[in-house]
C-alpha cells in the first residue's frame, strides 16, 4: 500500500459520482466533488440533506450503491479484505457528533489504545506523542481523567486527539459541535481552527457559519442528497447562487 | 425448633464436607466448588458463543445459535441424564457423577450465559464500536479492546445472578448421586427419618444465605468499580463511597 507520489493538485478526497440508497430513498445522487490536499471544506446545508451520510462514506462506515471514492489515491469502495479496509480506515481521521470516547479508558489510554494495537506503536513512543496532542488540544492536565469526569467540549478535544494520533493526511468532523452546550463550542472550534492553520486537509459538516466564513476554504451546500453549490465562503455567504441556498441563509439570518 | 440446632450439631461436618476426608469430598464445599468451576468454565464458553452469534461469518454463526436455542429448550435435568448414560456409552468408560455434572453445567451455563454476553454487546451505543473501526481496529479487536470491557462490566450483576442459579442447579447432581449439599442433606433425613421438615429447612436456610451473600458481594463489586471509573471526582470527596451505587449514572 504505497501512496501514489503526492501532487499538491492531487485531490485528498474524490467524490466521483456516488450514489447511495436507504432502501426506497435515494440519500445521495451523483455527487461529484474534491477536497484538495491542505484544504479545508465545509460541507452545511438542511438537516437530511445527506451531509453526514456523505462523510460517512469517506471511511465507509457507509456504504455506497455506485460510483468511486479515492482518499489519497485509494480506492475506498473497491472490493477488498477487512485487513486492507481497516488499513485505510486507520489513516482516515474521524470525529463524531458524540464524542465516541471508550468511557472504561482514561484520556491517555484512549488516545494511546489505537497507536498502540492498530499501529503497532511502542507503548512510551505513544504515550509521549498522546501527550503531546493532550497539550495541542490544551487538555494536558487531564492524561489521568475518564470521559465521563469530562465537559462535552473536553470529550469532543480529546476525540479529536485521539484522531490525530493515528497521524493522518485527513480530518473528517461530522457536526463536531452539534451535541455541545453553547459555550463550549469555541473550544472545540478554537482547536480546529488551529489544525486547519496547521495545513490540516479537512471536511467538516457543521452549522457553525461563523467557522465556516473564517476557515474553510470551500463551502458545499447539500440539499436533498445532492451537492448544489460549490464555493468560495465569501462568495457562498454574499451572493449564493442556487435559490435553495439563498433561502437557507435567509432562515439561517432570521434567527 | 430446637432440633433443628441438634441435628447441625451433629451433622455440621457432613453438610460442610460431605463424608472427606473418609469419603468423597461432599456437602456445601462440593457445591460451591461445582458451582465455581461451573461458572469459571462456562465464561470464556459463553463469550466465544456469544461472539460467534454475533460473527459476521455465518460458519460460526449458525452452530453457536443452533446450540443455543437447543440448550434453551431442554430442561436441565433432560440434559444431566443425557450426558450421564450417553457419554459412558460414547467413551467406553465410566465417568465419575461429579464430572459429568460439571460439563453439563458448563454446557448449559455456557448457552444461557452467551445469551447475556450477547445482550450486553449489543446494548452499548453504536458509536462506540464506529469510533474503534473509524480508528482501524478490526472486527476482533473492535471487541477485545472497546466492546467486550464495557459489556462484561455492565452485565457484572446478571453474570452474579447466573452464578447464583448455578450454585441452585447444582442439587439436580443429586439424582446421578453427586456428593453436594442436597445429598448429604438427604443422608441426614434418611438416618433421622422423622425429622424431614427440620432437615430440609436447614437445607434451605444455607442455600439462602449462601445466595443471599453472594448478592451483597456483587452489589458491593459493582459499587467498587463505579467508583473506580468516577476516578479522582469521588477521592476528593472521602463521604462519596456512602453514597448509594453510582452505576445509575454510568453508562
Amino acid at each position: 500500500m504505497n501512496p501514489p507520489s503526492p501532487l499538491q493538485d492531487d485531490p485528498m478526497i474524490l467524490f466521483n459520482n456516488i450514489n447511495k440508497w436507504y432502501g426506497d430513498y435515494q440519500a445521495l445522487t451523483d455527487v461529484c466533488a474534491e477536497v484538495k490536499k491542505g484544504e479545508v471544506v465545509v460541507v452545511c446545508g438542511p438537516s437530511g440533506s445527506g451531509k453526514s451520510t456523505l462523510i460517512r462514506t469517506v471511511n465507509r462506515l457507509e456504504e455506497i450503491k455506485s460510483g468511486q471514492l479515492l482518499f489519497d489515491g485509494h480506492d475506498i469502495h473497491a472490493p477488498m479484505s477487512s485487513v486492507a479496509l481497516n488499513r485505510l480506515r486507520s489513516r482516515i481521521g474521524f470525529v463524531f457528533q458524540s464524542f465516541n470516547l471508550f468511557p472504561h479508558l482514561s484520556v491517555m489510554d484512549n488516545i494511546m489504545l489505537s497507536p498502540m494495537r492498530v499501529l503497532g506503536v511502542k507503548k512510551a513512543q505513544a504515550r509521549e506523542k498522546a501527550g503531546q496532542l493532550l497539550e495541542r488540544v490544551g487538555l494536558s492536565g487531564k492524561a489521568g481523567a475518564f470521559p465521563a469526569q469530562l465537559s462535552g467540549g473536553q470529550q469532543q478535544r480529546v476525540a479529536i486527539a485521539r484522531a490525530l494520533a493515528m497521524e493522518p493526511p485527513a480530518m473528517l468532523f461530522d457536526e463536531p459541535t452539534s451535541a455541545l452546550d453553547p459555550e463550549m463550542v469555541g473550544e472545540v472550534l478554537s482547536v480546529m481552527r488551529g489544525l486547519a492553520s496547521d495545513g490540516m486537509t479537512m471536511m467538516c459538516v457543521t452549522h457553525e457559519m461563523n467557522f465556516a466564513r473564517e476557515v474553510a476554504d470551500r463551502v458545499w451546500f447539500m440539499d436533498a442528497g445532492r451537492i448544489l453549490e460549490k464555493a468560495e465562503p465569501e462568495t457562498f455567504f454574499r451572493h449564493p447562487q442556487h435559490p435553495r441556498a439563498q433561502r437557507f441563509l435567509s432562515d439561517l439570518r432570521a434567527h | 425448633m430446637f432440633s433443628i440446632f441438634e441435628i447441625l450439631r451433629d451433622n455440621w461436618l457432613l453438610l460442610l464436607v460431605g463424608q472427606y476426608p473418609n469419603g468423597p469430598l461432599g456437602g456445601i464445599v462440593a457445591t460451591l466448588i461445582l458451582s465455581v468451576l461451573g461458572i469459571v468454565l462456562a465464561f470464556p464458553l459463553s463469550v466465544l458463543l456469544a461472539l460467534a452469534r454475533l460473527s459476521p461469518w455465518k460458519l460460526l454463526r449458525v452452530p453457536a445459535t443452533v446450540l443455543v436455542y437447543i440448550v434453551r429448550g431442554v430442561p436441565l435435568l433432560m440434559v444431566i441424564l443425557w450426558v450421564y448414560f450417553l457419554v459412558p456409552i460414547l467413551i467406553g468408560r465410566d465417568v465419575s457423577g461429579f464430572t459429568t455434572m460439571l460439563c453439563t453445567l458448563v454446557i448449559y451455563e455456557g448457552a444461557y450465559l452467551s445469551e447475556v454476553v450477547r445482550a450486553g454487546i449489543q446494548s452499548l451505543p453504536k458509536g462506540q464500536s464506529e469510533a474503534a473501526r473509524a480508528l482501524g481496529h478490526s472486527h476482533l479487536g473492535t471487541m477485545f479492546y472497546v466492546i467486550l470491557p464495557q459489556a462484561l462490566y455492565n452485565m457484572l450483576p446478571s453474570m452474579l445472578s447466573q452464578f447464583i442459579s448455578t450454585i441452585k442447579e447444582t442439587t439436580l447432581g443429586y439424582v446421578i448421586n453427586v456428593q453436594e449439599l442436597t445429598f448429604a442433606a438427604n443422608q441426614i433425613n434418611n438416618q433421622l427419618l422423622t425429622k424431614p421438615f427440620q432437615v430440609f429447612f436447614i437445607l434451605a436456610m444455607t442455600y439462602y444465605v449462601v445466595c443471599f451473600s453472594l448478592t451483597r458481594l456483587a452489589l458491593w463489586l459493582e459499587r467498587r468499580i463505579a467508583l473506580k471509573r468516577l476516578g479522582t471526582a469521588v477521592r476528593q470527596d472521602p463521604g462519596a463511597s456512602d453514597l448509594p451505587p453510582a452505576v445509575a449514572t454510568h453508562p
